[in-house]
């Protein structure tokens, strides 16, 4: 096993709906303890409050390891939705969870009118840009030292196909493979060119 | 309570005077002078510290002004060292406030100028060039008094020491004098360097009456880039005291009061290693000056040296530009300059020279600037047709294009990608007013001539820069790393579509005035010999050809790649490669550019690229052959010749990537591809790796 990675089958994992208060706390240690940016007790509220079917959280034997926290509405003249927070503890990433989290809550978007999901993300987190990267995200813009610790953020967008018969000449893959989504580390490269 | 957000509400103290009631400010710092000095050099180097965070994001309430001593200018009127050292410090801030606030580039840095409730202006203050000027007076005198040989120490034995410690007198004179050096104002302005006063500063002690940051500054605000030649000299002045800074550290270590040194030496805001006293970084949070809800970390010591050290050579760099009046090449500059990531100070010089007045540089009227770009005669720059309204309009979207290319790259692309819409208006407006001014202005046949050719090269121009401005907005896309390996293949096609364009436009203007030229010079039937006989290709089109077919291989190689082998393919869940397309290039595609432009056009023209095909036709060849060509016509551009190495070694690289390609046939799955800017920051090579 790799050091401070948990050992644990996927089908272990429990995925749930934001359910309630009792949830609340789980969702602030888990954002607390992963992320950079500070958030108060009434963002939280204001998102789970408000937009309860759009958070997800992942159990792993009944602990909270995983939790997305979004929201959605109008942002100039577009239905948009918006991913506010998304954490996986350290030693159950890299199996998925993430992106079957996230996944969920973009689902959810699509199939209330959303056109398009945004997000912001550290320049720096490399997995985070891949995982979004594989799930259709452009970087669409960069914002020069957005976050508080200094460090420049892309601006994440995905933009759903319009529902235009004619409009798409290529077939929409429906539903979520986890097409390449694990963490396997490269094997030694030789640079050939 | 959230640590993360702590910082307005934890404080030591509930005031400055409270904080001053606490002993967290003494005046003098130390009774015994000896620590008295070394605390001095502490706070001065803290506050360099500071100063490098504030540049670099950081409030001014949070960084420098945590200084209680700056806080309360009265009270340190009795120390004279660290009294003049405020009255710089503040004099220099204040400069800095100005230049940000007038150049207006503080984009989302907004932090910077927000002085609100600071004493950043203190009476008496700009005469702060006196007084500082007494104090090295001063110091240079003890130097020299320590130094002397023991016999001629009755020579100078008036001379106060600077501390008690006969042993470390050199070292501590030395540390102070290159502080105080580099800081060194100018209280009035540069002005009076200029003229007759300078006489009085160069009669003591040999010292140039002006050599430091200050005057660095104020010698770059000289209108029209007039001080500029001085400000160099400053710049080196600059950093050859911020060298001496670096050299007194391990004395300062040595001698340093604060015991044994700890760990993390590193990360220290002083060079000595200890801690300054009269700081306090939450102390700004109940006043009235804006801070951020939150702690910010400090840049050491080192690093903020080194912060002034690349400030100033991005400075230098402004200094020695030409001023050209070619708008090409203001431009140019421009772009090259930001490849080197200046930070906000120098970014705001930069624009600061470069728009003065409404003019470029202060003196080249927007219009003279605008027909000397679309290669009209000289004069054009009097005709009347500057005073239509639309025509001023034009120079106004210049200035501002002019203001946002020495913004933060990442603000600049956003915003470049939102005036393409502008151009495109504009050029429209242009053409409606140029028919009206023709019907009103012109009444003879001669005036009628000459205000056709000037509304026809202004057009094509502004299609030109339009266009210019759309390639730019496309390649930073790069430089910010928008981009996955998997669009490259539809943002090198964008780039290509744009390219062609640029070129087509830039040739046509250049003919338009080749043409006007001719006529003039020779007579009707040699000039219609000469059109089939020699004409060349203009070197600024062979270089953008160059560029095409370097787009173009790019684009076909990737897309042989997708066809071929299934690699860069954008899939996803969600949505395909179209709304992909469409959310990079929605602000070309609303503003039209080029015309008919598509998602589709996109995909015909990558549907059938095959290895065989590209095999037997290999742009990457053409753009080596043309690049090798160029070398002649740019050798006096060491910049241009520089581009043309890199962009031929980009060409030679791919050619025989792609010729491997050829030959490979079916590619193994343990061969991995990739992209990569190890030659050029726009254009990639492909690598192939064994996994």
């Amino acid at each position: 096993m790799e050091e401070g990675k948990a050992e644990f089958e996927e089908s272990e994992i429990e995925y749930v709906s934001y359910g309630g208060e009792h949830h609340l706390p789980l969702i602030m240690n888990l954002v607390d303890q992963e992320l950079s940016e500070p958030y108060s007790i009434f963002t939280y509220r204001y998102f789970v409050y408000l937009w309860p079917h759009l958070s997800f959280l992942a159990f792993h034997k009944g602990k909270c390891v995983g939790t997305v926290v979004c929201k959605m509405g109008d942002h100039r003249h577009t239905f948009r939705g918006y991913i506010a927070m998304l954490v996986v503890l350290s030693p159950y990433r890299g199996r998925c969870i993430a992106t079957e989290l996230v996944t969920r809550s973009i689902k959810v978007m699509m199939e209330s009118g959303c056109e398009e999901v945004t997000l912001e993300a550290e320049v720096t987190n490399k997995g985070a840009l891949a995982l979004y990267g594989r799930l259709g995200f452009i970087r669409a813009k960069r914002l020069f030292r957005y976050y508080l610790n200094g460090v420049d953020a892309f601006r994440l967008k995905l933009l759903f196909p319009r529902p235009d018969p004619n409009y798409s000449e290529s077939g929409i893959p429906t539903g979520v493979e986890a097409q390449g989504l694990g963490d396997g580390i490269p094997a030694e490269e030789n640079l050939l060119l | 309570m959230d640590p993360k957000m702590d910082s307005g509400i934890v404080s030591t103290y509930y005031s400055v005077e409270e904080a001053i009631d606490n002993g967290a400010a003494p005046v003098p710092l130390s009774f015994d002078r000896t620590i008295d000095i070394q605390r001095v050099i502490d706070i001065m180097d803290h506050l360099l510290a500071c100063e490098a965070t504030w540049h670099r994001g950081g409030s001014l309430a949070q960084t420098v002004f945590s200084c209680i001593y700056l806080l309360r200018p009265d009270r340190t009127s009795s120390h004279v060292l660290m009294h003049s050292f405020c009255r710089v410090i503040r004099t220099t801030c204040n400069a800095l406030v100005q230049a940000v606030s007038d150049a207006r580039t503080n984009e989302e840095e907004d932090l910077f100028i927000m002085a609100y409730g600071l004493p950043l202006k203190v009476d008496g203050d700009e005469k702060c060039l006196s007084i500082l000027h007494a104090v090295e007076e001063t110091l240079s005198r003890q130097l020299k008094a320590c130094k002397a040989p023991l016999s001629k120490r009755r020579v100078v034995e008036d001379v106060e020491p600077l501390q008690t410690s006969l042993e470390f007198e050199e070292g501590f004179c030395r540390a102070v004098l290159c502080r105080l050096r580099f800081r060194k104002v100018g209280g009035g302005g540069i002005e009076e360097c200029g003229g007759g006063k300078m006489v009085r500063f160069l009669t003591f002690g040999k010292l140039l009456c002006a050599q430091h940051f200050y005057h660095v500054l104020t010698c770059m605000r000289r209108p029209q880039g007039k001080g500029l030649e001085l400000a160099k000299k400053h710049i080196q002045s600059c950093l050859s005291e911020l060298d001496s800074m670096l050299k007194s550290e391990e004395f300062l270590r040595h001698t340093c009061a604060c015991g044994t040194l700890e760990d993390g030496i590193e990360d220290k805001t002083t060079a000595s290693g200890c801690q300054p006293i009269g700081f306090d970084s939450t102390l700004n949070s109940r006043s009235a000056a804006p801070t951020p809800p939150r702690a910010i970390k400090l840049l050491s010591w080192k690093k903020a040296v080194n912060y002034f050290q690349k400030l100033l050579h991005d400075l230098e760099i402004i200094c020695s530009y030409s001023l050209d009046p070619i708008l090409e090449d203001a431009l140019r500059f421009v772009v090259d300059f930001q490849k080197f990531q200046p930070d906000l100070v120098a970014r705001a010089y930069v624009q600061l020279l470069l728009v003065q007045d409404g003019k470029l540089y202060g003196r080249e009227p927007l219009f003279a600037v605008i027909c000397k770009a679309a290669l009209l005669h000289e004069g054009a720059k009097n005709h009347d047709v500057q005073k239509n309204e639309t025509v001023t309009q034009l120079g106004q979207l210049l200035i501002s294009l002019l203001r946002l290319l020495c913004t933060n790259t990442a603000w600049q692309r956003r915003k470049l990608g939102k005036i393409l819409q502008d151009w495109r208006i504009i050029y429209v407006q242009l053409e409606l007013a140029f028919r009206k001014e023709f019907g009103d202005i012109t009444s003879t046949s001669i005036d009628q001539n000459v205000c056709l050719k000037i509304c026809k090269h202004i057009l094509i121009w502004v299609e030109e820069q339009t266009y210019w401005i759309a390639l730019r907005f496309l390649v930073l896309g790069f430089e910010l790393e928008l981009y996955s390996t998997s669009e490259y293949c539809m943002v090198y096609w964008y780039i290509y579509v744009i390219l062609i364009k640029l070129a087509e436009k830039t040739h046509l203007k250049m003919m338009l005035s080749n043409d006007s030229g001719r006529r003039k010079s020779k007579k009707k039937r040699d000039y219609v010999k000469d059109m089939g006989k020699d004409y060349q290709i203009p070197p600024a089109v062979s270089l953008l050809q160059c560029y095409i077919y370097v787009a173009e291989g790019l684009m076909m190689m990737l897309a042989s790649l997708r066809n071929e082998n299934k690699m860069f393919l954008c899939l996803g869940p969600f949505n395909s490669e179209q709304e992909r397309f469409m959310q990079h290039f929605e602000l070309l595609q609303k503003a039209c550019l080029p015309d008919h432009a598509s998602y589709f056009s996109f995909r015909e023209t990558i549907s059938n690229a095959r290895f065989s095909t590209l095999s037997m036709y290999n742009c990457f060849k053409d753009a080596q052959r043309i690049a090798k060509e160029l070398r002649g016509n740019f050798a006096n551009d060491p910049d241009r010749m520089a581009e043309l190495r890199r962009i031929e070694q980009v060409a030679e690289h791919n050619s025989v990537a792609l010729n491997l390609l050829c030959q490979l046939g079916n590619i193994e799955p343990s061969l991995k591809f990739s992209f990569e800017f190890i030659h050029h920051p726009h254009f990639a090579v492909a690598a192939v790796k064994r996994s």
